[in-house]
């Protein structure tokens, strides 16, 4: 065992460790910093500029190697490479600095680009540009949670943003056709969930074209086939009313 | 002279025979603002001491700092010659490339220019651009030397080597305004030519036959020579400037020689026998124009420099004592009056040249620029410009004395009253609110000229837009004369009313207001923001015709995308943009479909100082400009017989390409996945019920091409089928009908060959968007749906026959969500056509099959098909949503038999969507990239340059023609739109100024080069090794769009492991 003062202690600078418990050990081997995400997403081909060496060890800081009989026994094989891109693919790790970096960076990115795809400005109908909503994400002080799925995340931050900027859910365009009997009844009860009515036309039956929230779809939908008991019906005619072509001031 | 009053002024402007409008033009940093400077001296507006400075008439801010001239501005001076009294209303322009719409604007409103070239620079590219200008505008240009001292004082030229200088850079001037002349009477005989082929007869130009070619057309009056009084020497910077004129008045009595003798030889080829005291002829060693040119040097101390103003302060010690006197004498008028002489000489007539732009039958007042009571008001607006409302003469103050001040109190009140009504008036329309008041402060001013009658303080006018037609009107209104300004006008198109609520006087920074303008005064107009947006015609007349638009040398090709800092401040862009787009007459700014707020400016420095102008004046917020987003698309293209090295390629590429899909592949639920090796992506939906098998064919370059630019068809022919469906009959008209029966045969056409056979029938939609050039095509065996061509056959009861599978709009829903955002980089697909090949759905609930047929066409009545549309949505949420809305309208059972997978319509959606994406990526992938045309004007010695930048930029030229007459080319060639950031800085800067692009947007283009190209080959490996690094323009441009999106990018973080910083931060 050896001494640990200042002068004889070794600093592990530029490693990463990847660890694994197999057959009830520990197995740990080194790698560079930044490179294991790189591997294991299969930008980087190269074993060799993914770790540092092909020895498996118990202990990196220690430099203790695995025994090559307790690696036979939790792998099933004494070739140290294989055994290595074993744990190199499932084992857990630290991840490093820069692979934080680029991957909350890519999620931010990934957010405002969903953001921007799904609202528009309410008063040109028009959608925001994504580095419009990147800045104002760090306006607001958006911080990505690396465990929750972008698009989630997304529908957070539309909530957040309207409150410091024009924003909205581009709106759906839909046709409800509700019958005779039930439409005064139902139309009631719609009410609240409509945005806009564009054009409404009663005469068998009760025919409106509207715009709603994308998020009260379902409630809509919900309501209309239990009320109606699938005898009214609603379509959506677009997706997104968005402002079409270029326009010049 | 003294300081000249406004009364002065304006009992001046009312004889337009002694009105002078001219403006200066010159390459950048040739002296017009210093000349400026000099002629405002003289009118005691600032000290002549303090001449060429000062920079007066540069009110801007940033054209103090940065020392050039940024937009055109205008001041009214006061001279006399003689015994007549003359009012030069002056314009001074910018000579920087970026501005020449400011040059345009000026030159419109002037009947004369100066052009003002640098003694030892000579002719530069923009004294070419404004020698047109003034020739297109067909103004008389007077050609100022400027800069006379730097021959002496930096160059060091004797005075016979300054006189052969001087002598070059005449022909030099000389040879482009003959260029100019020779291309016009060339252009003029091929019309001409034309015209006969025709059998017509031509009226030609009443000035000048042209017919015999050029050699017969008298062109000296054109040139520049001293002898003709049109050139003038000077050196602004000191104030001082001579014609030949002066001196051979001077010499004339001296020497006895007659004034008019020597004003034919004091430039040229001549020298002074002093025995015969008579001039000869061919003189080789001591010319005349050596003496005179002398002269003017021998005011210099011997060894060298030229003090400011000796000559104006008389009292220079002329090293030539014989000569003293003269120079004196000759000297003591400085540069303004000689300019100001040579005009008033020169421009006997006024607004004479201006009459090419209006017809003459219509006001004889025109031509004679009348300033009676009852002719005809008629203004042109070149321009607007924006004003600080503190500077209006309204809100300015002033020492009074006072009388007066009581009298203004009093007129003030009545004034403050008469805006508080008429802002009273006009609240209703404006919601008020602290911004509106902010922005206020900036006020428009219209820059503009008269050309005929009187123009009055609050006089109501019509305003003609450039595509008004006086024809249209007259019909409409009657009497065609009699209608007079107040009547309503509405319904005419391009003509609006409006008075004129402000008049000014323009003097530089400052305006002097006016109560009325006589014809023949360039003027500003206030309180026409609302009418006018760049440039306008004014008259009180309907029946004027308006003005031709100005024409621009430059047009704006520098894009950038413009964002507020703070997101809430987008109306205040918004706002800002409008106003900037109404200020500057080259500026254009618009809202993409993708929200970019773009500003296309024609330059570099003139897009800094938009900006500037956005944040200080305009929007008065932070903003960022940034390059705007590059739109790109994605195609699949046939299998290449050849690979990278041009070798001939068996089998192998194939394999390669599916082995890599398989591998994208791997990961996902293989097993419902199915890819064989001719292209064809079997898919199964979560439940197992139903399959789709789908195969992506590159549709020809034609048809795509057809596609794209019939999409209007398409979205009618799509709207048409919409409402069949819902068994409603929608009337359509004839011309749209024959415009879809058009586009189909021209598709059958276009897509002819074993594959293609009887597809044009078969197709199923268009995507994305239910109008792009993406196809879907209904290959499945046994599935006869009512063709997308229906309504041709409208009545024909064989197609009642066919009806539509359940589900069958799903499928549609899927190709439309692939169509929009392809596997590359989500960008939209292009030229693609997916052929469903196999449709099997293994339903819980038989009936829903394929024997559901005929009831079919009575349900979907009732349930119209559901419409997914303009969505650019992927996300799996939406699909579920457009899942559950058709999923609704199903029957019962259907609904019944949605499991934990979600409803069946929403798992076939997405199924199609990603059989769509797989069997794209099957096919050799490609992107498309926009295409500018560009058309560049360059000279022949800056030709290669030109090539060089082209290139540099994956440019490719078309090609190249020599302009008849002249030595410039025009090359055309085509550039991504990707590369054309930082172009037209970059040619301007290669070629100095020599060369200037147009970029206009033209088509789509496939990038040869494959994305996901890796070198497979063993002739590959050796060419490009393994790791192929060298630059792939596809991939490069794929990255850059995922980046952008925040898609994944294949790429290391860090590139080499070991060269990474191997210390701890705190080390």
């Amino acid at each position: 065992m050896s001494i640990f003062t200042p002068t004889n202690q070794i600093r592990l600078t530029n490693v990463a460790v990847v660890r694994m418990k197999k057959g009830g050990k520990r197995f740990e081997i080194a790698c560079y910093k930044n490179k294991v995400m790189s591997w294991r997403s299969g930008a980087e081909k190269d074993l060799d500029e993914v770790l540092q060496t092909h020895s498996v060890f118990v202990n990196v800081s220690k430099g203790q190697v695995a025994k090559k009989d307790d690696l036979t026994k939790a792998f099933g094989t004494d070739d140290l490479t294989e055994i290595c891109k074993q744990i190199l693919a499932k084992g857990e790790l630290q991840v490093s600095d820069k692979e934080r970096q680029t991957q909350l960076e890519t999620m931010f990115r990934d957010i405002a680009t969903i953001v921007a795809e799904k609202c528009v400005n309410p008063e040109t109908k028009r959608p925001y540009t994504v580095s419009l909503i990147e800045r104002a994400m760090k306006d607001i002080h958006y911080s990505v949670k690396p465990n929750k799925s972008t698009k989630q995340q997304a529908l957070e931050v539309i909530r957040q943003l309207k409150e410091s900027m024009e924003i909205q859910r581009a709106h759906m365009r839909l046709r409800l056709v509700l019958p005779a009997k039930e439409a005064k009844r139902l139309k009631e009860k719609l009410k609240p969930l409509l945005q806009v009515v564009e054009s409404e036309d009663f005469d068998e039956e009760l025919e409106m074209v509207c715009l709603v929230d994308p998020g009260c779809f379902r409630e809509i939908d919900e309501l209309i086939r239990c009320e109606t008991r699938g005898r009214g019906s609603l379509e959506v005619l677009s997706l997104k009313d968005v402002e079409e072509g270029d326009e010049k001031l | 002279m003294g300081h000249t009053s406004l009364e002065k002024i304006i009992s001046l402007q009312r004889n337009p025979a002694n009105i002078r409008n001219l403006c200066i033009l010159a390459h950048v940093d040739h002296g017009k603002t210093t000349l400026a400077d000099c002629l405002v001296a003289s009118n005691g507006i600032i000290s002549s001491r303090l001449a060429g400075k000062l920079r007066y008439l540069d009110s801007r801010e940033d054209e103090q700092l940065r020392g050039i001239t940024m937009k055109s501005s205008a001041i009214s001076l006061h001279y006399s010659h003689g015994d007549q009294e003359y009012l030069l209303n002056l314009i001074d322009s910018p000579g920087h490339v970026d501005f020449s719409s400011e040059v345009s604007t000026a030159v419109r409103l002037c009947d004369g220019a100066v052009v003002v070239v640098d003694a030892v620079e000579g002719v530069c590219p923009q004294t070419q651009v404004v020698l047109r200008q003034a020739w297109l505008e067909n103004i008389r240009p007077v050609l100022v030397i400027n800069k006379i001292d730097r021959l002496v004082v930096e160059l060091k030229l004797t005075s016979q080597e300054a006189y052969t200088h001087l002598k070059k850079i005449l022909e030099q001037v000389n040879a482009v305004t003959g260029t100019l002349f020779t291309s016009k009477v060339l252009e003029e005989r091929a019309g001409k030519e034309e015209e006969e082929k025709e059998g017509e007869k031509s009226s030609g130009d009443q000035v000048y036959d042209w017919s015999a070619g050029l050699e017969e057309v008298d062109d000296s009056h054109l040139y520049f020579s001293p002898d003709q009084g049109n050139v003038v020497f000077a050196s602004a910077i000191d104030g001082w400037g001579f014609s030949i004129r002066h001196f051979a008045h001077i010499y004339s009595e001296r020497m006895g020689i007659k004034e008019e003798v020597l004003l034919k030889t004091l430039w040229g080829d001549f020298y002074l026998s002093m025995k015969a005291k008579r001039i000869m002829k061919g003189a080789q060693v001591t010319q005349l124009g050596g003496l005179f040119v002398f002269t003017f040097f021998s005011l210099s101390p011997r060894p060298g420099r030229i003090q400011p103003h000796v000559g104006i302060k008389q009292e220079a010690r002329p090293s030539d004592p014989a000569s003293a006197d003269l120079i004196c004498l000759t000297l003591r008028c400085n540069v303004g009056r000689v300019v100001c002489l040579d005009f008033v000489l020169l421009l006997k007539q006024l607004a004479v040249c201006l009459t090419l732009f209006l017809h003459s039958w219509c006001f004889p007042a025109f031509l004679q620029c009348s300033s009676e009571e009852d002719a005809p008001v008629i203004v042109f607006v070149s321009k607007m410009f924006a004003v600080d409302a503190k500077a209006l003469p309204q809100h300015r103050q002033r020492p009074l004395t006072q009388e007066e001040i009581a009298e203004r109190r009093e007129q003030a009140r009545r004034r403050h009253a008469d805006r508080m009504a008429a802002e009273s008036h006009r609240e209703p329309s404006h919601s008020e609110s602290p911004e509106e008041e902010e922005e206020a402060k900036e006020t428009f001013v219209a820059f503009a000229r008269v050309y005929s009658g009187v123009v009055r303080k609050g006089q109501r006018v019509f305003v003609l837009g450039p595509k008004y037609d006086p024809a249209q009107s007259l019909s409409t209104v009657s009497p065609p004369l009699g209608c007079s300004a107040s009547d309503d006008v509405s319904e005419i198109p391009h003509l609006s009313r409006c008075s004129m609520e402000n008049l000014y006087l323009l003097m530089g920074r400052e305006l002097e207001e006016l109560q009325e303008v006589p014809a023949g005064n360039v003027l500003g107009i206030g309180g026409l923001e609302e009418f006018v947006l760049k440039s306008a015609t004014l008259s009180t007349s309907p029946a004027c015709p308006p003005f031709t638009p100005l024409n621009f040398e430059a047009t704006p090709i520098v894009r950038v995308a413009i964002e507020p800092k703070h997101p809430s401040e987008m109306p205040k862009l918004v706002r800002g943009m409008r106003l900037l787009n109404q200020a500057d007459p080259c500026a254009e700014v618009l809202i993409q479909e993708t929200g970019e707020h773009v500003l296309v400016t024609a330059g570099e420095v003139h897009l800094q100082r938009c900006l500037d102008d956005l944040r200080e004046r305009f929007a008065k917020i932070e903003i960022s400009a940034s390059e705007p987003i590059i739109p790109f698309r994605e195609t699949v293209v046939r299998p290449p017989k050849v690979d990278m090295v041009n070798e001939e390629l068996g089998k192998q590429q194939k394999v390669a390409i599916i082995h890599q899909v398989k591998e994208a592949s791997q990961g996902r639920s293989s097993d419902t996945l199915h890819l064989d090796s001719s292209g064809l992506v079997t898919l199964t939906t979560p439940n197992r019920l139903a399959t789709v098998g789908v195969r992506a064919i590159p549709l020809p370059q034609e048809a795509t091409r057809l596609l794209e630019s019939s999409s209007e068809v398409i979205r009618t022919l799509e709207q048409v089928n919409m409402s069949l469906r819902e068994g409603k009959s929608l009337d359509i008209s004839v011309r749209s009908l024959e415009a879809i029966s058009d586009l189909k045969a021209q598709l059958e056409s276009l897509l002819q060959g074993r594959k293609w056979r009887n597809a044009v029938e078969r197709i199923w939609a268009f995507g994305p968007r239910r109008y792009g050039p993406n196809i879907l095509l209904n290959s499945v065996e046994g599935y006869q749906r009512p063709s997308v061509w229906q309504c041709l056959s409208r009545g024909d009861k064989a197609s009642e026959a066919t009806a539509l599978r359940d589900f069958d709009n799903s499928v549609v829903s899927g190709f439309q969500l692939a169509a929009l955002s392809g596997p590359m980089c989500e960008e939209p697909l292009m030229g693609v056509c997916f052929s469903v090949e196999r449709w099997d759905v293994q339903s819980a609930a038989p009936p829903q099959r394929q024997d559901s047929v005929e009831e079919d066409s009575t349900r979907h009545e009732a349930t119209p098909e559901s419409n997914v549309e303009g969505s650019s949505e992927t996300s799996a949420r939406v699909e579920g949503a457009a899942a559950g809305q058709s999923h609704a309208r199903r029957r019962p059972e259907v609904a019944a038999s949605s499991d934990c997978y979600g409803p069946v319509s929403g798992q076939l959606i997405a199924a199609v969507k990603e059989a769509c994406r797989h069997a794209f990526q099957a096919q050799p992938q490609r992107l498309m990239a926009a295409m500018y045309t560009c058309e560049i004007m360059a000279t022949a010695d800056v030709l290669g340059r030109v090539y060089g930048v082209l290139g540099k930029r994956e440019g490719r030229v078309l090609h190249e023609e020599m302009k008849e007459g002249t030595d410039m080319f025009t090359i055309k060639a085509v550039l991504p739109v990707a590369e054309s950031f930082g172009f037209a800085d970059e040619i301007r800067k290669r070629t100095s100024g020599l060369a200037s692009p147009q970029l206009v947007f033209s088509h789509w283009e496939v990038i040869s080069s494959d994305p996901y190209w890796v070198p497979t080959t063993e002739e590959e490996y050796l060419h490009f090794g393994e790791k192929a690094d060298s630059e792939n323009q596809a991939l490069k441009y794929m990255n850059a769009v995922r980046r952008r999106k925040g898609l994944y990018v294949e790429e290391k973080i860090v590139e080499h492991a070991e060269k990474q910083r191997t210390l701890g931060k705190n080390k």
